[in-house]
C-alpha cells in the first residue's frame, strides 16, 4: 500500500529539505552527515535523544568482526577497514582495548588453543587495516602475570586487539557535523505521520509531521526523500507512513550490560555463560562493563531495563574465570534493543548482524527507504551505502562519499591533554577526559572557562565534568535535560550515580535554557531516579545500605519525599 | 538489677526512650553501636504528627526546634519542615521586606549564586570573606563548623558579616551561611545577636555538622540524666526469668525490659540479605526472608502489618520488586519488627524508630515512638513483675 493520505495544498509547510531522516541513532545521524557533506539539505527527527536506543547502549566497541571470519571474510575485511577510517576521522574518540581469551586446561583446551591460534593468525592479516597489533599466544604463567584475577585450570590464552568507542559521542558528532553542513536536527521530537504532498505541487514529495514531546510544538517539513533509520522502532515508524510493517521486520534482541565502578582488568576478558554463550568483562573508559545478553524483546522500546535475573546470568558467567567480579561494586546497568534482521526459527545469537536497505518504491512510495539491521561498527559503511543509492538516484548528485576522509567535529587534531591542563589550570584527569570527548573542541570549552573562571568548577567529580562542558553541550550539542547531558559527557554515570552532580547539572541546564529553577530540580530528580532504577537490579546485600544512604542524600539536597 | 531498662541504639529513638524511661524512675543502660541514621541527619524534619508532651521534652533536650519552618538546602531547594536543627535558618520567620543574603564562601559544595538563583527570587549572593585560614577552603563541613565553636572566631565572623551587609547597600532581612555554625552547640542564635540580623545555615548533606550537634547534645543529655552508656555492638538478646540478657561484643548486659532502637537499613539495625549472598552465588539449601535484624532477638519481621513471607521465586527476591524507587510503597521502606501501637514486640520487649515495621522513616516519628516505648518499658521494669516471657517463643526467630 502506498503512502495514501495527502494534505491539502494550502496546508503545505514552508520548511523544505531534500531528505528527512527519522531516527537519531548512529545510522540516522551517519546518513545525515554523509548526505549533508554531499551538499543535500537534511533534517533528522529523534523521538527521544540522540543515541537513546541501541547506539548509546552498546558494548562500546568498533570491532573488526572476528566472528564473521570463517563464513564471510569480506565482512571482516570491510569491518576492519572501516574501523581504520573511524580512527582517522575521530582519533580522540577511540581507545585501544586488547582482549584476552583464556582457554581452560584439559585435552579439549589443548586442541582448542591450536585452533584458536590458527584462526587469529588469519585475523592478523586484517589488523593493519585498523592499526591493531597481531594476536599473541600466552601460556598460563603469562596469563597469571597479566591478569592475576584469572583463576581455574587455564592452559593459556590468546590476545587480540579491538577498539573501544563512546557510541553516544559518535552519534552526537555525526549530528553536529550534519548541522554544521546546513542540516537540522530535532531531538525530543516524535514523527506523528508521513503523508504524500498533492500531485503536481512544487517541491518535496512527502510531508513529515512531527511534535516536540516537551513543548508540544508542531513541526512539519517537506522532503523529497524520507529515510527510516529507527532501529528496533522501524516497523512502528513504517506504519506512521502507511507502509506495511512486514516489509521492515526486525527481530528486536535485548542486550544488557552491568557497569562496575572501576577498571578491574587491563584486558577485556572473554568467558562463557552457563548456556555456552560468549560474554565478556571489559575495561571501558573509566569503568568496567559486563556484557551482554541477547534475548527476544517484546516490551516497551522507550523503557528498556535490565532485570536482576539478567544481571545474575552475566555475573555468574564471568565469575567462572574472574571470581572477584562478585565483590565488585555495580554502579548501574543499561539495556538496549538490537535491530536484528528478522528470521524465524533461529536462536538469537545465530541471527545476522548484517544490514539491509529497503526501497519502498516497491510499496508504491518512491523515495522512502528503511535502514534495517546493522551494528555500531558498520554505521559509516551502511550510511555510505544508503547515500550512494539516494544521492544519484533521487537528486542526480554525483558527489562521492567523504565521511571516511573528513574528520568529525573535534577530530581534526588531538591536543596534548597534559599541556592543556597546565595552561588552563585544571586537573590533568579532567583535561584528559575532556580531550577524549571533544578532541580539538576541548580548546573552545576551555576558552569559555578562561573567560569565566567559575566555569572551571567540577560539576561531576566522578567522571569528571567541568561546568563549562555542561554549558557547552547544552548550548552546542542539543542537550535539553540532565539525561541528555549525561549521554554526552557521562556526567552522573560514575560511582555516585548522579547523587552529587545531578542537582547542580539541572540548575545549569535550566539556567542555560532560561527555564525556572524548579524545572532543573525536576530534571535532576528524574535522572537520579532512573539511575537508581538501573542500579537496583545489580544490588547485593552490601549495597542495600548504601542505596538507603543515597536516598537520604537525595532527600537532603532536593527535598524529595522518600 | 531491679528496674533496669536496656536500650539498644543511641539514635533519636534510643535517646528519646532512654530519657523518658529515666525520668519515669527506671535505671537505663544504652548500648551505643556507633554512627547511624541520626548522626547522618541533615537538620530538617520532613514529616510526622505533632509530638506528645514527653517527646517534646526530648526534642528540647536534643536541641531541636519543633514547629513549621522553611529551610534551604545547599542545592538551593527550599522546603517546608516540621522541625529543624537550631542552627538552620528559618526563612518563614524573617521579615516581610528585604532579601536574604546568601554568603559567598569558596568551599566545595557551596555555590551562593546558585542557591540564590535556584531559590527563585528573594535572595541575593553576598560577598564576605568568611574564611580565615587557607585550609578552610577544603576542610570537611564538620571540621569547618567546629571552628565556630570558638567564641573569638565567632566574633570575627560576625564582624565580617556586618561589614559585608554594610558594603552591600541592600536591605537584607537574614543571612544564609553554609553548614558551618558550630558542632558543640548550634551557634546561630549567638551569631544572630552579634550581627543584628537573623543568621543560620542551609541544610547540608549527610555527615555534616547537624548530625554531630545531635551526637553532642545527646551525650550531654545522657550525662546529665545519669543514663549509662556502653559502647558496644549488641549481638543477641535472650529472655531470662527476670527480663532480658543482651550479649554484646564486649560484655553481657542484663535488664528488666528491653527497647530495640537499632535503626533501619541506614542505622544498621536491619540488614537486607537476599537468598543468594551475592549475585551469581549458589542457592542456599532453604529459603528465608530477605531481611533480618542485626541483633539476634526473638521477634517477627514484617511489613504492611503482616509477617514477612519467604520468597517463592527460585532466585529469592528480585531487588526491583522490593526496592525503591520503582515500587510506590517499597518493602525496603516498610519492613521492620511487628509491634503493637505502644511499640511492644513481646513481653518486656519494645521496638522504636526505623526498626518498627511500617514506621515513617523520619526524626519526629522516631522521637515519638521512642518516647512511647520508653514509658512502657519503664513501667514494666519498675513494676518488676517476675513474669517469664513465654509467648515470644512462638514467634519465629529471624536468624542469619
Amino acid at each position: 500500500m502506498p503512502v495514501a493520505m495527502s494534505v491539502a495544498e494550502g496546508a503545505l509547510p514552508s520548511r523544505e529539505v531534500d531528505v528527512a531522516i527519522i531516527g537519531g541513532g548512529v545510522n540516522g545521524t551517519g546518513v545525515a552527515r554523509d548526505l549533508a557533506l554531499r551538499g543535500l539539505r537534511v533534517c533528522v527527527f529523534e523521538r527521544n535523544d540522540l543515541a537513546f536506543g541501541a547506539s548509546g547502549n552498546s558494548s562500546g566497541m568498533i570491532h573488526g568482526g572476528v566472528r564473521y571470519l570463517s563464513q564471510s571474510p569480506h565482512v571482516t575485511e570491510s569491518s576492519c577497514r572501516d574501523s581504520g577510517y573511524i580512527q582517522s576521522i575521530a582519533p580522540h574518540l577511540l581507545f585501544r582495548m586488547p582482549f584476552l581469551m583464556p582457554i581452560k586446561a584439559g585435552l579439549k583446551g589443548r586442541i582448542a588453543i591450536e585452533l584458536i591460534d590458527a584462526y587469529f593468525k588469519a585475523y592478523d592479516d586484517y589488523q593493519p587495516l585498523k592499526h591493531g597489533q597481531p594476536h599473541c599466544r600466552l601460556d598460563a604463567s603469562d596469563l597469571a602475570r597479566l591478569e592475576p584475577g584469572l583463576v581455574g585450570a587455564i592452559v593459556g590464552g590468546i590476545t587480540f586487539d579491538e577498539w573501544g568507542i563512546d557510541g553516544a559521542r559518535l552519534c552526537t558528532l555525526n549530528a553536529l557535523d550534519a548541522i554544521e553542513h546546513g542540516g537540522e536536527v530535532f531531538t525530543h521530537t516524535t514523527v506523528e505521520r508521513v503523508v504524500r504532498a498533492p500531485e503536481g505541487a512544487e517541491g518535496g514529495r512527502y510531508v513529515v509531521e512531527a511534535r516536540d514531546v516537551s513543548t508540544q510544538e508542531r513541526i512539519a517539513v517537506r522532503a523529497h526523500v524520507v529515510v527510516n533509520a529507527t532501529g528496533a522502532w522501524s516497523p512502528v515508524t513504517a506504519s506512521l507512513g502507511g507502509l506495511p510493517q512486514a516489509r521492515v521486520r526486525v527481530r528486536p534482541g535485548k542486550g544488557i550490560h552491568v557497569v562496575l565502578d572501576r577498571r578491574l582488568t587491563n584486558y577485556g576478558i572473554l568467558s562463557e555463560a552457563i548456556d555456552g554463550r560468549q560474554i565478556f568483562l571489559e575495561p571501558w573508559q573509566n569503568v568496567s562493563i559486563l556484557g551482554t545478553t541477547d534475548d527476544d524483546y517484546y516490551g516497551d522500546l522507550d523503557d528498556v531495563r535490565a532485570t536482576s535475573e539478567e544481571v545474575r546470568y552475566l555475573v555468574q558467567g564471568v565469575a567462572r574465570v574472574f571470581p572477584s567480579v562478585r565483590q565488585a561494586r555495580a554502579i548501574g546497568t543499561y539495556a538496549g534493543v538490537r535491530p536484528t534482521l528478522y528470521a524465524y526459527g533461529k536462536n538469537e545469537d545465530a541471527l545476522s548482524r548484517e544490514h539491509e536497505i529497503v526501497d519502498h518504491a516497491a510499496d508504491g512510495s518512491p523515495g522512502v527507504y528503511s535502514m534495517i539491521g546493522g551494528k555500531l561498527a558498520s554505521y559509516r559503511l551502511f550510511s555510505q551505502e544508503l547515500s550512494d543509492l539516494v544521492a544519484p538516484k533521487d537528486f542526480d548528485v554525483s558527489a562521492p562519499c567523504s565521511t571516511h576522509t573528513r574528520p568529525l567535529p573535534g577530530g581534526e587534531s588531538v591536543p596534548d591533554a597534559l599541556a592543556l591542563a597546565e595552561r588552563a589550570g585544571i586537573t590533568p584527569v579532567a583535561s584528559r577526559r575532556l580531550v577524549y570527548r571533544h578532541g580539538q573542541r576541548a580548546l573552545q570549552i576551555l576558552e569559555r572557562a578562561a573567560r569565566r573562571p567559575s566555569e572551571k568548577d567540577m560539576t561531576c567529580a566522578c567522571e569528571p565534568v567541568l561546568e563549562a562542558e555542561v554549558r557547552h553541550v547544552v548550548k552546542h550539542e542539543l542537550a535539553r535535560d540532565v539525561h541528555d547531558v549525561a549521554r554526552r559527557t557521562r556526567l552522573g554515570y560514575g560511582a555516585c550515580g548522579g547523587m552529587r552532580c545531578a542537582a547542580r547539572c539541572g540548575q545549569i541546564v535550566a539556567e542555560e535554557r532560561g527555564l525556572p529553577p524548579h524545572e532543573g530540580f525536576e530534571m535532576a530528580r528524574s535522572f537520579v531516579e532512573r539511575q537508581a532504577a538501573t542500579r537496583i537490579v545489580a544490588m547485593g546485600p552490601e549495597q542495600a545500605r548504601q542505596e538507603a544512604l543515597s536516598l537520604a542524600h537525595l532527600q537532603a539536597s532536593l527535598g524529595v519525599e522518600p | 538489677m531491679s528496674g533496669t531498662v536496656v536500650v539498644v541504639g543511641a539514635g533519636v529513638a534510643g535517646a528519646s526512650a532512654a530519657l523518658v524511661a529515666v525520668r519515669a524512675g527506671a535505671r537505663v543502660v544504652v548500648i551505643d553501636g556507633g554512627t547511624g541514621a541520626s548522626t547522618l541527619w541533615t537538620g530538617g524534619i520532613d514529616a510526622g504528627a505533632p509530638p506528645s508532651e514527653d517527646a517534646r521534652d526530648a526534642a528540647d533536650a536534643l536541641g531541636v526546634v519543633l514547629g513549621e519552618a522553611m529551610v534551604v538546602a545547599t542545592s538551593g531547594f527550599v522546603r517546608r519542615v516540621r522541625g529543624r536543627d537550631a542552627a538552620l535558618l528559618d526563612l518563614s520567620i524573617a521579615a516581610e521586606r528585604g532579601e536574604v543574603g546568601v554568603v559567598r564562601c569558596d568551599r566545595p559544595g557551596w555555590d551562593a549564586d546558585g542557591v540564590a538563583r535556584a531559590a527563585g527570587g528573594g535572595m541575593v549572593a553576598l560577598d564576605a570573606n568568611v574564611l580565615r585560614h587557607t585550609d578552610e577552603r577544603v576542610l570537611p563541613d564538620a571540621d569547618f563548623a567546629e571552628r565556630h565553636d570558638d567564641f573569638e572566631r565567632l566574633g570575627w565572623l560576625a564582624e565580617r558579616l556586618r561589614h559585608a551587609v554594610t558594603r552591600s547597600h541592600r536591605e537584607l532581612k537574614a543571612l544564609l551561611l553554609p553548614p558551618s555554625l558550630g558542632v558543640e552547640h548550634a551557634r546561630a542564635a549567638e551569631l544572630t545577636r552579634l550581627v543584628g540580623l537573623p543568621c543560620g545555615e542551609a541544610t547540608g548533606l549527610p555527615g555534616g555538622p547537624a548530625g554531630l550537634r545531635y551526637e553532642r547534645a545527646r551525650d550531654r543529655l545522657f550525662a546529665a540524666e545519669g543514663i549509662e552508656v556502653v559502647v558496644a555492638r549488641a549481638e543477641r538478646a535472650t529472655a531470662t526469668s527476670r527480663g532480658w540478657r543482651v550479649t554484646t561484643d564486649t560484655q553481657p548486659i542484663e535488664g528488666d525490659a528491653l527497647v530495640l532502637c537499632a535503626g533501619g537499613l541506614v542505622g544498621g539495625g536491619l540488614a537486607y540479605q537476599p537468598s543468594e549472598a551475592l549475585p551469581g552465588a549458589a542457592l542456599p539449601p532453604t529459603a528465608r526472608p530477605s531481611f533480618r535484624c542485626t541483633v539476634d532477638v526473638p521477634v517477627r519481621l514484617g511489613a504492611h502489618g503482616a509477617p514477612l513471607d519467604v520468597p517463592g521465586s527460585l532466585f529469592g527476591v528480585a531487588p526491583e520488586s522490593v526496592a525503591w524507587p520503582l515500587a510506590r510503597d517499597p518493602l525496603m521502606q516498610r519492613v521492620g519488627i511487628l509491634c503493637d501501637a505502644e511499640g511492644r514486640a513481646g513481653p518486656r520487649l519494645y521496638a522504636a524508630g526505623e526498626l518498627v515495621a511500617d514506621a515513617p522513616r523520619t526524626w519526629l516519628a522516631a522521637l515519638e515512638s521512642g518516647a512511647l516505648a520508653g514509658i512502657a518499658a519503664a513501667a514494666d521494669a519498675v513494676k518488676g513483675r517476675p513474669e517469664r516471657p513465654s509467648s515470644v517463643a512462638e514467634a519465629p526467630a529471624s536468624r542469619p
